[in-house]
């Protein structure tokens, strides 16, 4: 079968509600929430569960030193293997790549994995800046090391300036129809997000995620598990690739590894025309213009040509054919570590038919996609409403 | 070029992280600050001092915080002759387990005696709170050996 050996099924998916602050509870306390709602969905007990994988963002993020240590008794992990994963923000998709690696390996039967983030307790952008000797620092974070790039996309394809602003407007619509996303904008108006001031030139305010505190999880659990559940989402392909972030002759835009990220998917998953088999898209879209690029790399539509898939509404939840990022996406909701995550638990989500407001009717695969660091880790998966056949 | 004529440089990173205690570890700071120890209670009925949110065995959520008593015996130590720079404490003391008054797990704190010929495993010893207290473990200044004029 497409991801090989063992089949593999998500039965459980939890999150808690994203915010600014959780000021209510502690980093064990958050990551609990998730993963007890987990637990919940998929009818299981704490003792249940064989083994627990955990990622977050890198450490500097909250200044907590090996969190998988002092978080394994929230996560029911005592006497348990207990794993970290880390490739900074793909970290939540890798995550469960690694857990669901342990099915297909026939290793265990059914694992815990967990993705989070308290950024209220933290500062990115410090952690995303510090000064290294010997090496420039443009002091800027993600915005200002990706608006060059973004730049770079919107003169090679010649896309309208305010291509952006769409996929940000979107994206806040999306979110009024997901009650855990941070950001609920019911006023927001168009022109508004046109008007927010200008960020990192070209990226505006309004075209950014916001600073979120969150955690998502989910249970994945082996084929004779699953099928003792009346919806698991059945996984289809999962790939992982990464590059360095910095050398001659990269293309930043469309990453080497995260096209043959895609291609390693489609080809496990049997799929030869996304655009036409995919149901719905959960993707790692942190600022609005890289929804159109991933879009052209991962092979929804030919290079430049990502802009106008949003133009026409076509990623849009209502009407559009290839609905992208209907929970709101992190352009709504980012608790960094669990952003991967979540796209993924979305997608489950859809093709289990339990994404409420924001379910794409009939939806029977979709893909779940994230990506981290200087756009240099990729983490994919395709999940199914049906088994799937080798 | 020989290795000592490679260019070095120091690499200092500071950043004031913030904490959120959440419900059980909030309220025991809070006792601290109130100069009551609070520790919670297991579904064997045993009581963990310091508490823990989530039962550290089977993982099960704990709530019910009980009031600890304030007394209770050595069951180990060491002696400590000279306090490094960052210890909390100045002058020679003994650091030990301390099983209180209607707790089933010892805690690390202090002895605060002047030599270690006053130490003994299975002593008695009493808190000594600070004057003013603000939600820390320092809160408590140390122990004392049981009526030893703790006020």
């Amino acid at each position: 079968m497409a991801a090989g050996g063992e089949l593999a099924a998500v039965i459980g998916v939890g999150m808690t509600k994203f915010s600014a602050t959780r000021g209510d509870v502690s980093m064990p306390g958050l990551v609990r929430e998730a993963a007890e709602r987990a637990l919940k969905d998929a009818g299981m007990v704490w003792g249940d569960i064989d083994a627990v994988v955990m990622g977050k963002a890198p450490d500097f993020f909250e200044g907590v030193m090996m969190p998988e240590i002092f978080l394994g008794e929230a996560l029911g992990a005592v006497g348990k293997p207990m794993l970290r994963v880390h490739t900074a923000g793909s970290v939540g998709g890798s995550t469960a790549l690694v857990a669901a690696s342990l099915v297909h390996s026939g290793v265990h039967d059914r694992v815990l994995t967990v993705a989070w983030e308290k950024q209220s307790e933290s500062n990115a952008m410090w952690a995303l800046s510090l000064k290294q000797p010997f090496q420039v620092s443009i002091n800027a974070g993600a915005g200002g090391y990706f608006s060059p790039i973004i730049r770079q996309y919107m003169e090679a394809t010649q896309a309208p300036e305010l291509i952006g602003c769409m996929v940000a407007f979107k994206d806040r619509q999306h979110a009024l129809l997901n009650p855990y996303a941070h950001l609920h904008q019911p006023d927001l108006t168009f022109d508004q997000v046109v008007e927010s001031p200008m960020l990192w030139e070209p990226i505006r305010y309004s075209e950014t995620c916001p600073s979120s505190d969150g955690a998502a999880a989910m249970v994945i659990v082996n084929e004779t598990e699953a099928e003792k559940s009346d919806n698991p989402a059945w996984i289809h392909a999962g790939a992982m690739r990464s590059e360095a972030n910095n050398f001659p002759g990269r293309d930043e835009v469309n990453p080497q590894a995260s096209r043959e990220c895609a291609a390693d998917l489609w080809n496990q998953a049997g799929i030869s025309n996304p655009r036409e088999e995919i149901d719905a898209v959960e993707m790692y879209v942190p600022f609005s213009w890289y929804e159109p690029m991933w879009l052209e790399s991962l092979g929804f539509c030919e290079r430049g040509d990502g802009w106008k898939l949003v133009e026409s509404g076509a990623t849009h939840i209502n009407g559009g054919d290839l609905p992208v990022n209907c929970s709101g996406g992190v352009l709504s909701s980012n608790p960094i570590g669990a952003s991967g995550m979540i796209r993924f638990a979305e997608a489950a989500l859809q093709v289990r038919g339990m994404a409420g407001e924001h379910q794409v009717e009939g939806a029977r695969k979709a893909m779940g996609h994230a990506y981290g660091g200087g756009a240099q880790y990729f983490a994919m998966w395709v999940v199914g409403k049906d088994k799937p056949t080798t | 070029m020989n290795p000592e004529d490679r260019l070095s440089a120091p690499l200092v990173l500071e950043y004031p992280f913030t904490r959120t205690t959440g419900p059980v570890i909030g309220a025991f700071m809070t006792g601290l600050r109130e100069k009551v120890l609070l520790g919670i209670k297991r579904k064997d009925g045993s009581v963990l001092l310091p508490p823990t949110e989530y039962d550290p065995e089977t993982s099960e959520d704990l709530t019910e915080m009980v009031e600890i008593g304030q007394s209770g015996e050595v069951t180990t130590w060491t002696w400590v002759q000279e306090p490094r720079d960052q210890s909390p404490w100045n002058s020679p003391h003994a650091l030990a387990m301390i099983l209180l008054d209607g707790a089933d797990t010892p805690f690390i704190h202090a002895v605060l005696v002047d030599n270690a010929d006053l130490m003994r495993t299975g002593m008695r010893v009493s808190i000594k709170w600070k004057e003013e207290t603000e939600g820390h473990i320092q809160d408590i200044e140390g122990f004392i050996p049981e009526g030893n004029g703790n006020d």
